[in-house]
């Protein structure tokens, strides 16, 4: 078993690999690259810093251009250039954003607090009510209330979670109906001198809104593995066993089938990590919340490659690491299991 | 004579044919396929129903059908506006310049009185026009729905419904074109994955495996932010990601099948590989292949949206939802409630209705017998 699980991590190198040397070449080979972006920036600044300037263009001298592109490594062969981004990375250095200015480590370390926030708040609402539902509704199942609630799953799954934050935000956010939430945003301006009390409000009222967007991915696909786990092991014969020896229904189910049942849930919590920590490109963009996703969404419209391939390096890292979690998982809480 | 009465039994029906018929008696899939299939041919003829183009110009005695030409991609609809007597409102003694217009047009027809006549589209407005230089045309956009745009105009002062239609036939089509390409891919390699075995696996499941941990939606976006797409481009980049579940599927059904008694049968009197593959192995395979389209074309649909939204998708002017809700996102306190209820509905309306149809296939193909026992 161990043996398997070592297999599986040293078999993390040449996935992360292949990954990051794809999305390297890609951004290597851009035009409008980091430096045009740069020049862009400073024409942009000139423009508006010189008196009637007219947008004069700003003559970048060689020697400076030369310096530039050895600075980002685009004066190496491209294979170079990944080599040294590699070894960089090995040592924690992601490189410098041009954007902020700032290593890129503290420019996505900074973000991860919001992200993390309101992913974990997400991910245990979603599984506090859809397991309790989706039980509910494999014990009644064909009754009024399973049909009833299995409307809501469908369209759960008929809206992409940003897309319902922002009907939300349009209904509830007061632009045209009622004006209930607030417009996004992780807090109010000067929440810092609020009181306590104002401080917790405050804080609620701009997190129900998203987490419900957040919530609604996840909502319709966990409902249903939880009731069809539920109904498939209601099936099997250990169930007919342990009627048969005059246990109550309630015994049964709570006691036997459930435990069996939760085994596909337990092994989605490894993929689960990804999503909580990555954060949403859409429902951050929507809600204007300064997460992760929200800084990869605008590190890519800026070209700031040295953000955009730090970040492609911590989901990667995530997803690869939650899929082992899975198997461990897996493992764990069902002892029939054997992986060599 | 025993033998007489088994030839007049009907021909069995066939495993396709009594699924079929199971899926037609689930009447909300059913009824759901039957909506979705009517509206996506409808929408082809859009060029005749929402068009700024006229059906019909009568002028000077001689008929002339801008609007038709659309319909047809080898004819050309062009009018000046010289060529059908469209005078300038600004100036009514000269002959306007450029394309016919042909709402001006009617007007000015039916003020002259001469025995001309415009028949307009029945809905006469086109999803890239513009109706800020329209003299009728008050207030800022984006204006909210009223009798003429029955559900308003965006920033550019085009009409939203037009848009919408428009918008839906492109986001149908360019679903259907990314589940069709995936699928061919994905069905291809999983099944040369599950039924050559071995080293051939080995290999290839550490190749699709880099491929499935690559976070989708970033480096879709980082693809698009750099090579411009069209809709040609962005179906083969989601395509190339899409491929991997139904690989999954492929591969874990051709590994099952391979083993059973009947493929040892067809190698046992000598049949090619490419025969049982396709002949022998596929038709069992595609289950759950099948069941999964729907969800497949869902996920296209919702893609394509997101994309739009975030303005990494189908270049402009293309009519899409996505780009409707950004729009309206993006200045919501200025109250263009329209731009963003009217896209989201159509979005989720259609969705629900493949979601629909999804799950009535499943049922049909896929049928969950659950025993419950007490």
């Amino acid at each position: 078993m161990a043996a398997y699980f070592a297999r599986r991590f040293l078999l993390l190198i040449p996935t992360f690999l292949g990954i990051t040397f794809l999305v390297f070449t890609i951004t290597q080979f851009v035009p409008g690259g980091p430096i045009e972006q740069m020049i862009m920036n400073m024409q942009a600044s000139g423009g508006e810093g010189g008196a009637g300037g007219g947008g004069a263009a700003v003559e970048i001298p060689p020697a400076a251009m030369e310096a530039l592109r050895e600075h980002f490594n685009l004066d190496k062969p491209f294979f170079v250039a990944y080599g040294i981004w590699l070894w960089d990375l090995l040592h924690l250095d992601l490189g410098v954003s041009f954007k902020y200015n700032q290593p890129v480590i503290d420019v996505i370390t900074s973000r991860f607090p919001i992200s993390i926030y309101f992913g974990l708040i997400g991910f245990f609402l979603a599984y506090s009510i859809c397991i309790p539902l989706g039980v509910f509704k494999a014990i009644k199942h064909g009754s009024a209330f399973d049909i009833g609630t299995s409307m809501t799953v469908f369209a759960g799954y008929s809206i992409p979670g940003w897309a319902l934050g922002g009907l939300l935000l349009v209904l509830l956010g007061g632009g045209s109906f009622f004006d209930v939430f607030p417009l996004g945003g992780f807090r109010s301006e000067g929440w810092e001198d609020f009181g306590i009390w104002h401080k917790m409000t405050d804080q609620v009222h701009h997190t129900l809104l998203p987490v419900l967007a957040y919530m609604v991915g996840s909502f319709a696909s966990l409902t249903i593995l939880m009731k069809n786990s539920l109904m498939e092991n209601l099936g099997q014969d250990y169930v007919r066993t342990a009627f048969a020896k005059g246990l109550s229904e309630r015994t049964v189910i709570f006691g036997h089938t459930l435990r069996n049942s939760l085994i596909p849930i337990c092994t989605g919590l490894g993929h689960a990590i990804g999503i909580i920590m990555a954060g949403s490109y859409l429902i951050e963009k929507v809600f204007n919340i300064n997460g992760i996703g929200y800084l990869g969404y605008t590190s890519i419209v800026d070209r700031d490659y040295a953000v955009v391939m730090g970040i492609l390096v911590i989901n990667t890292l995530l997803v690869l690491v939650g899929n082992i979690l899975s198997d461990v998982l897996y493992v764990l809480v069902d002892p029939r299991i054997r992986f060599s | 004579m025993a033998n007489d009465t088994t030839q007049v039994e009907a021909k069995p029906l066939s495993i396709l044919q009594r699924r079929w018929r199971k899926f037609k008696t689930l009447k909300r899939g059913w009824y759901s396929f039957l909506a979705l299939v009517g509206l996506y041919l409808l929408s082809f003829l859009l060029p005749i129903l929402i068009n700024s183009k006229a059906l019909v110009v009568s002028y000077e005695g001689e008929l002339y059908f801008p609007a038709v030409a659309d319909l047809l991609p080898f004819t050309e609809g062009h009018y000046s506006a010289e060529e059908l007597g469209l005078y300038d409102p600004r100036r009514p003694d000269r002959l306007m310049r450029g394309e016919a217009r042909y709402r001006l047009l009617q007007e000015q027809y039916e003020a002259s009185d001469e025995g001309n006549w415009v028949l307009l589209a029945p809905y006469p407005y086109h999803p890239n026009e513009s109706l800020l230089k329209e003299a009728s045309f008050t207030g800022h956009p984006p204006t909210k729905p009223d009798a003429r745009n029955w559900l308003g105009t965006d920033d550019r002062g085009r009409d939203v419904l037009a848009r919408l239609a428009y918008g839906f036939r492109i986001s149908i089509t360019f679903a259907l074109l990314v589940v069709a390409i995936s699928y061919l891919i994905g069905m291809s390699i999983g099944a040369t994955l599950g039924f050559f075995g071995g080293r051939v696996d080995i290999f290839g499941q550490r190749l699709v495996e880099i491929w499935a941990a690559m976070p989708f939606l970033y480096t879709v976006i980082i693809i698009s932010s750099i090579v411009q797409p069209n809709l040609k481009i962005l179906v083969a980049i989601l395509a190339i990601f899409y491929w991997i579940g139904i690989s999954f599927y492929m591969r874990g059904e051709f590994l099952r099948e391979k083993s059973k008694d009947y493929v040892a049968g067809a190698i046992s009197i000598g049949e090619s590989n490419a025969a049982i593959m396709f002949k022998h192995i596929l038709p069992n395979a595609l289950t759950p292949v099948i069941s999964f389209a729907p969800f497949a074309i869902v996920g296209g649909i919702s893609s394509l949206v997101s994309l739009d939204y975030l303005g990494f998708g189908l270049p402009h002017p293309t009519p899409s939802w996505g780009e409707l809700v950004g729009q309206g996102l993006a200045n919501i306190p200025a109250g263009a409630w329209h731009l963003v209820v009217f896209p989201l509905g159509a979005l989720f309306g259609t969705l629900l209705m493949v979601v629909f149809i999804g799950e009535a296939i499943r049922e049909a193909f896929d049928p969950k017998v659950f025993s419950r026992l007490r």
